[in-house]
């Protein structure tokens, strides 16, 4: 796998400044990011269910393959040359439950987040 | 010459010369790992390998120059060996201790250059990807 495609959603606050925040790291991995359910990610992947990609965070390897929630994550930590050693830490069997409960926890808050800490414009 | 003269004399000749060997031997070898850490750069290489033992022999003999310094003072030529033993002692020790942060710092590029080239989790699904698409990414 040489990239993966980000669906982020455009709404809301903290993904757009985690968007410029991934932008600036170093990567192992070319990241694109494309906004959820937009006319260009419709186009680019005409089968995937574009409304479960509107509910979290969704990435796209170019093989094909779909990454949903907190598995997109950790996947957008993989492709960093700086995090790449703790996407395999927070996947490990011991770990992996904590993962997925403080992911789903953030995504579910995303715009209050993004509120309360003034990243929404 | 005196006694504590041939002492610091012997003491200097025997230090320079082991971290000059160390270091060759270190420069010799550690070549090739940095090589294969920089995916055959060959010039990158060099120049890294150079660097780390101009630091090397920085601190060692930074090292040497500052334990010189006997503190008391040797009259007999037994005095005078046990002291060198303690010192040169000291100076082995210190130099096996930056060859082994030289290794470590070696091998955690070399980790670094070749760690996990698979994803830490499988995928949910497969979707096709429209490549007409992707032409612009």
């Amino acid at each position: 796998m040489f990239a993966l495609t980000v669906l982020y959603d455009p709404e809301c606050g903290l993904c757009r400044r985690a968007h410029e925040w991934l932008a600036d790291q170093s990567k192992l991995i070319e990241l694109n990011f494309v906004p959820c359910a937009s006319t260009e990610a419709r186009q680019r992947y005409p089968q995937l269910n574009h409304d479960l990609t509107k509910q979290d965070l969704t990435v796209v390897g170019d093989n094909g393959a779909v990454y949903f929630g907190p598995k997109a994550w950790l996947m957008v930590l993989w492709a960093l040359a700086r995090y790449r050693d703790w996407s395999y830490r927070l996947a490990a069997p011991e770990l992996l439950p904590t993962t997925r409960r403080v992911v789903s926890l953030i995504s579910q808050n995303r715009y209050q987040i993004g509120r309360v800490t003034g990243l929404s414009r | 010459m005196t006694i504590p003269i041939s002492t610091y004399l012997i003491y200097l000749a025997i230090s320079i010369a082991l971290t000059i060997w160390v270091a060759r031997t270190l420069h010799k070898n550690g070549r090739v790992f940095l090589v294969d850490v920089f995916h055959g750069n060959d010039a990158l290489a060099d120049s890294v390998n150079h660097l780390l033992v101009v630091g090397f022999y920085l601190i060692n003999f930074g090292y040497v120059s500052l334990a010189l310094k006997l503190g008391y003072t040797i009259q007999t030529a037994e005095q005078s060996i046990e002291a060198l033993s303690v010192k040169i002692g000291m100076v082995l020790l210190v130099l096996g201790g930056m060859h082994l942060f030289n290794l470590f710092v070696f091998s955690r590029m070399r980790r670094r250059a070749t760690a996990h080239p698979y994803p830490p989790v499988g995928p949910d699904a497969f979707t096709p990807v429209q490549p007409a698409a992707q032409q612009e990414a």
